[in-house]
């Protein structure tokens, strides 16, 4: 396999690609009247003649700006990749892509005056408010790259957790919203070129006149600063403008997701070392990339009832891609590091506050509630029956919360990337696929063939995730990167299903969303207590979780067996995250949260860790359910989504202070 | 007629089947079958805006229905009164408000099959299929509003809808003009994107009533819609009808949307505005559409003097 990497570089997979991808031309404009005729109606359409008129109106603009939003978008994601050092990167973790969606759903409901003026215009301020929000939160710390990722991944969360609650409570209203959010090519007009043709190459020159300074954020902080280079301001310029380049093309053609993540990983796989390569080679591969998706889609797609948006492609087609070559070929070990957090651990007074609000929690959780009556207390002595749908709930959301915790501090400590999370590594993205594909598919399943669809769905992806890695030893990168192309491909079934229209899609947003709705009382008594039994077992792991983040070479002088550690941490993730995500569903970031959360209050050594983050991740998870069940009554909000708000108001809250 | 055979159970949380359990639900059971002439009609709740729209149109007022505003925004007519309880979303309605509602039954469709088995802890669960199923759409909207009228015990008024719903659509017809061109039905998502409605779908059911053709010939989903980008309708010559309401902003970007402007039907204005009507509706629904649609091809104004619509309505 060595010398595939030799075989394969940057500028011949161009090639092959462009090759391919004028082929696929040549056949669409072939099936067209005459070649002549195509040409001539890009420039100077007859009037008459309809064929001509949609060639030039719609399939030419089409092409243009495949190759526009591509190459834009490779080019964003090359510039994050640099100044955050991390490979995970994509030109939507500042929240762009979320916030211009957010501003466009909050518009539409509420001021849908302004749309008048062009959703171009609403998507980029949305777009900006985000990047905006992340810098404030990462500016007292010169923007060190750690924060800034963390603060992107916070206002993602946070405004996408407030995008899916106006999508749950206003279906039909934002239908239109969700092809967009998938990422639809078709034209009209040349409109959208005209838009983003000129800020676009304004862009590609302003990133080339950078290259030179952001060749230095290769080097450390401190030997950068050596240099006299100003690193807090080198940091804004460059993301300032990959975020320009991404809110430019997410205004004119919605939310292309992967491209801008793919295109540089694959450049950088194939052997692009240096940063003028890779920016170069990588705005063409994304470009091609993203318009090579487009035109087999439009050849092929025709015959489906209904349309497939190529921004969700990019995905379908990108993520078998980066599986296939992550095997294969050499990463380069750039390792971003953990360690926010304060220095001073936490007391035992804290754990010990915390693990009193628990049952303090669930009280309240059990007793308090509303009816159509208003408020109510329930005695003890009087009419039960709410217990009979609380009980359930409280319990599956509390294990859920534990579990996901959990395996959230389990990767993170195994892969020293502050954005992994149980979301991340794919588990729940392979068990939301079966689960979408048995709903949709089965009309009428019942409840135990959707558990049994939903396990296989995961141990299907573990496999998956076992075999990719086998061979190098599960490095974390290379784990990750398996995991975010599996996600991306959740995320393609999502939308996909979603920008279709069909009416079921507010029950996949209800469930995705992290509910506890549909937990029947054994079930929920399984989930607390394999919950209590995983947590009681996952201390065995702290020796290893204490040693593995010093690196690979001093875990294992001081006898830490690397391969068999991380199997059996990897096992213990997949089987946590399975578990939570049958029961609350694919997206619920608690796993994301809660360990953030434990370190920011000060656990820092990895028992105390598990212990914090479970005690927070379940106090979290309880909180949320009770608070969506009473917020909107008689309407329920999934209690992942107010855990992300909850969870995401404390952190930003935390990471300014630090 | 169902709900005679199988008695209520009244009192859901009651312990697992002890004797004395079975007991007095037996006599309850027992009581209240001989007590039904005297009782008001069964109480129902539904999560289905379309059951929801059936019920309203059977003179029966559910008890609760999900989402009682956006029923009203989407759905408009029949309206529901003020008695209705707001049961929360249609995918996720709040359990414990439905519990202490206590309805004698619950209807729902096909797509809230996940919802059963927690459903029906609460009171008897009924499916009933419009949308999700294969067969000849009209055929099967009439079958529907049986099953319903049967469920509330009202065959009669079932009956009675059936039969208005034909002669409204019958007398719509004698308007038409004589040759109508073929029609292509649309709903504007974006100002790129159409649903257009073809096999399956309510809107080719009443087109078919009426001896309409529809232009789309294309595939569609269950619910009888495809989504689709402008350019695939550039090809076909008909006349364009949009069924409103339009997304905000969508029609000021249509006059600015060149291939929109080049579509055949446009350039000879061919284009026909039609009032909402809820898609995936039941009879009433369907009867609106026919009215309105049959209006707007006789170029009456519909929204002025009330014209068939009114007189519609008011015929019983």
């Amino acid at each position: 396999m060595t010398d595939l990497t030799s075989r394969l570089n940057p500028g011949r997979a161009c090639g092959v690609l462009g090759l391919f991808t004028l082929v696929l031309v040549w056949l669409a404009l072939d099936s067209q009247p005459a070649f002549v005729d195509a040409l001539s109606a890009l420039f100077a359409p007859s009037e008459g003649d309809i064929e001509q008129l949609v060639a030039h109106y719609s399939w030419w603009p089409r092409l243009s700006i495949a190759l526009l939003a591509g190459g834009g978008l490779a080019l964003a994601g090359v510039l994050m990749q640099q100044v955050l050092r991390n490979p995970l990167a994509a030109p939507t973790t500042l929240g762009v892509a979320s916030g211009a969606n957010l501003a466009l759903l909050a518009t539409t409901l509420l001021a849908p005056g302004l749309l008048a003026y062009g959703r171009e215009w609403v998507a980029l301020l949305g777009g900006g408010l985000a990047m905006g929000l992340v810098f404030l939160l990462a500016w007292r710390r010169g923007l060190a790259p750690m924060i800034v990722v963390l603060a992107g991944l916070v206002i993602n969360l946070y405004c996408g957790a407030l995008g899916t609650v106006l999508l749950l409570f206003h279906q039909e209203e934002l239908k239109g919203l969700l092809i967009w959010g998938a990422g639809s090519l078709a034209q009209n007009n040349w409109d959208g070129v005209m838009f983003l043709g000129p800020r676009l190459a304004l862009g590609a020159l302003l990133a080339v006149l950078l290259l030179k300074p952001l060749a230095v954020l290769e080097l450390d902080d401190d030997q950068a600063r050596g240099l006299g280079v100003s690193l807090k301001y080198l940091r804004l310029a460059s993301l300032a403008l990959a975020v320009f380049v991404t809110a430019c093309v997410v205004s004119v053609v919605g939310v292309i997701g992967f491209i801008g993540l793919a295109a540089p990983a694959i450049v950088r796989l194939l052997g692009a070392r240096r940063l003028g390569e890779r920016l170069l080679w990588a705005t063409l591969l994304g470009a091609l990339l993203l318009t090579a998706t487009d035109l087999l889609l439009q050849r092929f797609s025709s015959a489906l009832p209904t349309l497939i948006p190529t921004g969700a492609t990019t995905a379908a087609l990108g993520a078998p891609l980066l599986l296939w070559l992550i095997p294969r070929l050499k990463l380069g070990g750039s390792r971003p590091t953990t360690g926010i957090g304060r220095t001073r651990p936490a007391g035992r007074r804290l754990a010990a506050g915390l693990a009193l609000a628990l049952p303090l929690a669930m009280i309240v959780a059990l007793h308090l509630g509303q009816a159509s009556d208003g408020w109510h207390w329930l005695s003890p002595f009087g009419n039960n029956t709410p217990l009979e749908w609380r009980l359930p709930r409280m319990l599956a959301a509390g294990g859920a919360g534990v579990m996901l915790a959990l395996a959230g501090t389990l990767i993170q400590r195994i892969t020293g990337n502050p954005m992994a999370s149980p979301e991340v590594l794919g588990i729940s993205g392979g068990t939301a696929i079966a689960l979408i594909l048995a709903l949709f598919l089965l009309p009428g399943a019942g409840q135990l063939t959707l558990i049994g669809i939903g396990t296989l769905g995961a141990l299907i992806t573990l496999a998956v995730l076992v075999l990719l890695n086998w061979r190098s030893g599960f490095l974390p990168e290379r784990l990750l990167l398996c995991g975010v192309a599996i996600t991306a491909l959740f995320d393609a079934v999502r939308s996909v299903v979603l920008a279709g229209g069909d009416p079921r899609g507010q029950q996949i947003i209800a469930w995705m969303s992290g509910s506890t709705y549909y937990v029947d009382l054994p079930t929920a008594l399984i989930v607390a207590g394999l919950a209590i039994l995983l947590a009681w077992g996952a201390r065995y792991f702290s020796r290893w979780l204490d040693l593995l983040p010093l690196g690979t070479p001093t875990a294992s002088a001081l006898g830490v067996g690397i391969l068999r550690s991380r199997l059996v941490l990897l096992g213990a993730v997949a089987l946590l995250t399975a578990c939570a995500t049958l029961v609350v569903g694919p997206l619920s970031f608690v796993g994301l949260l809660a360990p953030h959360m434990a370190r920011l209050v000060g656990f820092t050594r990895a028992r105390a860790h598990l212990i914090g983050a479970a005690l927070i991740g379940a106090l979290l998870m309880i909180v949320a359910d009770w608070l969506g069940r009473q917020l909107l009554f008689p309407d329920e909000i999934p209690a992942g989504l107010v855990a992300s708000l909850l969870g995401g108001a404390y952190f930003m809250w935390g990471l300014r202070r630090l | 007629m169902h709900f005679r055979t199988h008695p209520p159970r009244r009192r859901k949380h009651l312990p697992t089947p002890s004797l004395r359990g079975w007991l007095s639900v037996t006599i309850i059971a027992v009581l209240l079958v001989l007590a039904s002439p005297l009782r008001a009609a069964t109480e129902v709740a539904t999560l289905d805006w379309t059951l929801a729209e059936t019920l309203m149109a059977l003179e029966v007022t559910p008890q609760g229905v999900a989402q009682v505003e956006a029923y009203h925004d989407w759905v408009g007519s029949p309206a529901l009164p003020d008695s209705v309880a707001d049961l929360g979303l249609r995918s996720q309605p709040n359990l414990e408000l439905l519990a202490s509602l206590d309805p004698d039954r619950i209807l729902i469709t096909p797509m809230f099959a996940a919802l059963e088995p927690r459903l029906s802890r609460i009171a008897p669960v009924t499916s009933i299929g419009i949308y999700m199923t294969d067969g000849e759409r009209w055929s099967g909207l009439v079958e529907a509003t049986r099953e319903v009228a049967a469920l509330v015990d009202r065959p009669e008024a079932g009956e009675r809808l059936i039969e208005r719903t034909e002669t409204a659509l019958a007398r719509v017809r004698r308007h038409l003009p004589a040759s109508t061109s073929p029609l292509l039905l649309v709903q504007f998502m974006d100002a790129r994107h159409v649903r257009v409605f073809g096999a399956n779908s309510l809107y080719q059911a009443v087109l078919e009533h009426l001896g309409l053709v529809n232009a789309w010939q294309g595939t569609t989903n269950r619910w009888g819609f495809s989504l689709v980008g402008l350019e695939a309708l550039a090809t076909l010559d008909a006349r364009l009808v949009v069924i409103e309401p339009l997304p905000v902003g969508v029609r000021e970007q249509l006059d600015e949307n060149g291939l929109w402007r080049s579509l055949r039907a446009v350039r000879q204005q061919r284009v026909t505005y039609l009032p909402p009507v809820w898609s995936f509706g039941a009879l009433p629904s369907a009867r609106r559409f026919a009215e309105t649609l049959v209006a707007a091809l006789t170029e009456e104004r519909v929204a002025s003097s009330g014209g068939l619509h009114g007189e519609g309505i008011a015929d019983d």
